[in-house]
């Protein structure tokens, strides 16, 4: 049952959600973050001439695809991190290191494997002849990749990865199983303060909305604005 | 003909695709000469492209040699004067070979001067103000001084493939390539283009030149070589091949296109 009541009560405990909110940004912030550097990395591999990098970033990309988030947050959580004493600390006065850092581990290694495909196919999406004229002029692959590929290969994906960032903060509200203070853990919270489960919910829904929706708004303008300045 | 005055010698090059099934290049040797201005026609599939990038290593031979200067690009490793095994550094070779391509393959995310100084100063490690210097010279000449700021995007096809070439010159090559430079041009703008090439032969730059531009060829090539489903069937001079051609496949094409 929804009351106003339950509101009433609900709103009480709004410092937490905001803390809760402020956790899933810099839990999805982080992942986005290390997700691509982890994906540049394993995209660099695919593409490069050794079969044994090309094999295991494949291999990489295609576990982590094909296993549960849940699975993997449970195997970083309960097994990676099982022997690692994390200090205790609160970061900011709420973030709980020891369990934010397993969650953004498994967050990030989970989101790499998708950014991976999406770097790769935007190295892949820019023609040939970028390459050919940079080899062409005396520069070394290394040169090639980093001076004219890959600047043009990332503007054109920076709203995938933005799209990336908004299913982040989605997803991460499945780090409240290990422990992660972010909303949905908030609303587990409230719910135990307040014996209603509904009005929390629905405030954690609007929450989520908020974040994800401007964003993607913001990430379409851009989209559209670019490729209008791509047409020739 | 002194040793030194050969650029580039090409020996029985082959080029396959698809297992042999293709043959782009077939047995194709020729030299490109200090000074000259070397023209490949032939219809189109006929392995021009092909050959013209297997001189630079932009694709990798099957089979054959590429001397420039006397030392073989197609392999990977060499041995120096005292025996000694040393890995062959393509990119400082293709240095000093400048490349114009169809499509002008303009840096999209540079303006042209950063088109332009990016190879001298990240290659040859020149300074950049005095790359940037070299730069608005080059432009000078080319008559788009004006144009430094602009992204490619927002030039027109002939003043893109100015920029090119002068991107090319601004490693001071040896030899300039040429893939149909004219090819992806508006009708009115391929004249511009020409005229900074005829600029260039004049100046003695030694070039080798694929085109559809059989005036072009006639005036500023001093030879030409025409080739036709991989093979070089003829090579002359302007008069030899457009006056009197032997190969009943090179009469054939030029009755087309003439
Ligand atoms: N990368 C490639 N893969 C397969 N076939 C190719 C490739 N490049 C060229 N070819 C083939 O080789 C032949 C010669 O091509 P090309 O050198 O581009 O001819 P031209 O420049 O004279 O038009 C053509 O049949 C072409 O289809
Ligand atoms: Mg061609």
């Amino acid at each position: 049952m929804i009351t106003v009541e339950g509101f009433e009560k609900t709103f009480r405990y709004m410092s937490m959600f905001w803390q809760g909110m402020g956790t899933t940004v810099a839990l999805s912030l982080l992942t986005v973050f290390f997700g691509f550097i982890l994906a540049l990395i394993l995209a660099l591999m695919r593409l490069s001439k050794f079969k044994v990098l090309k094999a295991l970033s494949s291999a990489y990309v295609e576990i982590f695809r094909a296993t549960p988030l849940l699975v993997q947050l449970f195997i970083v959580y309960y097994i990676l991190f099982d022997g690692i004493a994390l200090p205790g600390i609160k970061l900011f006065g709420f973030i709980r290191f020891d369990r934010f850092v397993p969650g953004v581990v498994a967050l990030s290694l989970n989101s790499g494997a998708y950014l991976c495909e999406i770097i790769r196919a935007g190295i892949q999406s820019i023609d040939i002849g970028q390459t050919e004229a940079a080899r062409s002029l005396g520069l070394n692959r290394v040169q090639t990749l980093k001076l004219v590929v890959l600047p043009q290969a990332i503007k054109n994906i920076l709203p995938a990865i933005a799209n990336e960032f908004v299913t982040i903060i989605k997803e991460s509200s499945i780090c409240y199983t290990i422990g992660v203070q972010e909303i949905m853990y908030t609303v587990a919270s409230v719910k135990g303060a307040t014996f209603s489960i509904g009005e929390p919910l629905l405030v954690a829904t609007a929450i989520y909305f908020c974040l994800t929706f401007p964003t993607s708004k913001v990430i379409q303008y851009f989209e559209r604005r670019m490729s209008r300045g791509d047409r020739r | 003909m002194t040793e030194d005055n050969i650029i580039l010698e090409i020996k029985d090059l082959k080029k396959h695709y698809y297992k042999g099934k293709l043959k782009a290049v077939e047995d194709v040797s020729v030299n490109v000469n200090k000074g000259d201005v070397l023209v490949i026609i032939g219809p189109s599939g006929s392995g021009k492209s092909t050959l013209l990038r297997c001189m630079n290593m932009l694709e990798e031979p099957t089979s054959g040699s590429i001397l420039f200067h006397g030392r073989d690009i197609t392999k990977k490793y060499t041995v120096d004067e005292n025996g000694k095994k040393v890995k062959l550094d393509i990119d400082s070779i293709r240095e000093h070979m400048g490349m114009v391509f169809q499509h002008f393959n303009l840096f999209s995310h540079k303006t042209v001067l950063q088109n332009m100084v990016m190879a001298p100063v990240k290659v040859k490690g020149m300074d950049p103000d005095d790359a940037a210097k070299k730069a608005m010279d080059l432009l000078k000449r080319v008559g788009l001084e004006d144009r430094a700021d602009n992204y490619p995007i927002q030039l027109s096809g002939g003043q893109k493939q100015r920029i090119a070439i002068v991107r090319a010159l601004m490693m001071e090559p040896e030899v300039m390539l040429f893939d149909e430079p004219t090819s992806a041009l508006d009708p009115e703008m391929v004249g511009e283009v020409l005229d900074v090439m005829k600029g260039l032969a004049k100046e003695g730059m030694t070039m080798v030149v694929v085109t559809h531009e059989m005036g072009f060829a006639r005036e500023v090539g001093n030879r030409i070589v025409f080739m036709s489903d991989g093979s070089l069937l003829e090579e002359g001079s302007p008069s030899e091949i457009f006056n009197s051609p032997k190969n009943e496949r090179l009469r054939d094409f030029l009755s087309k296109v003439l």
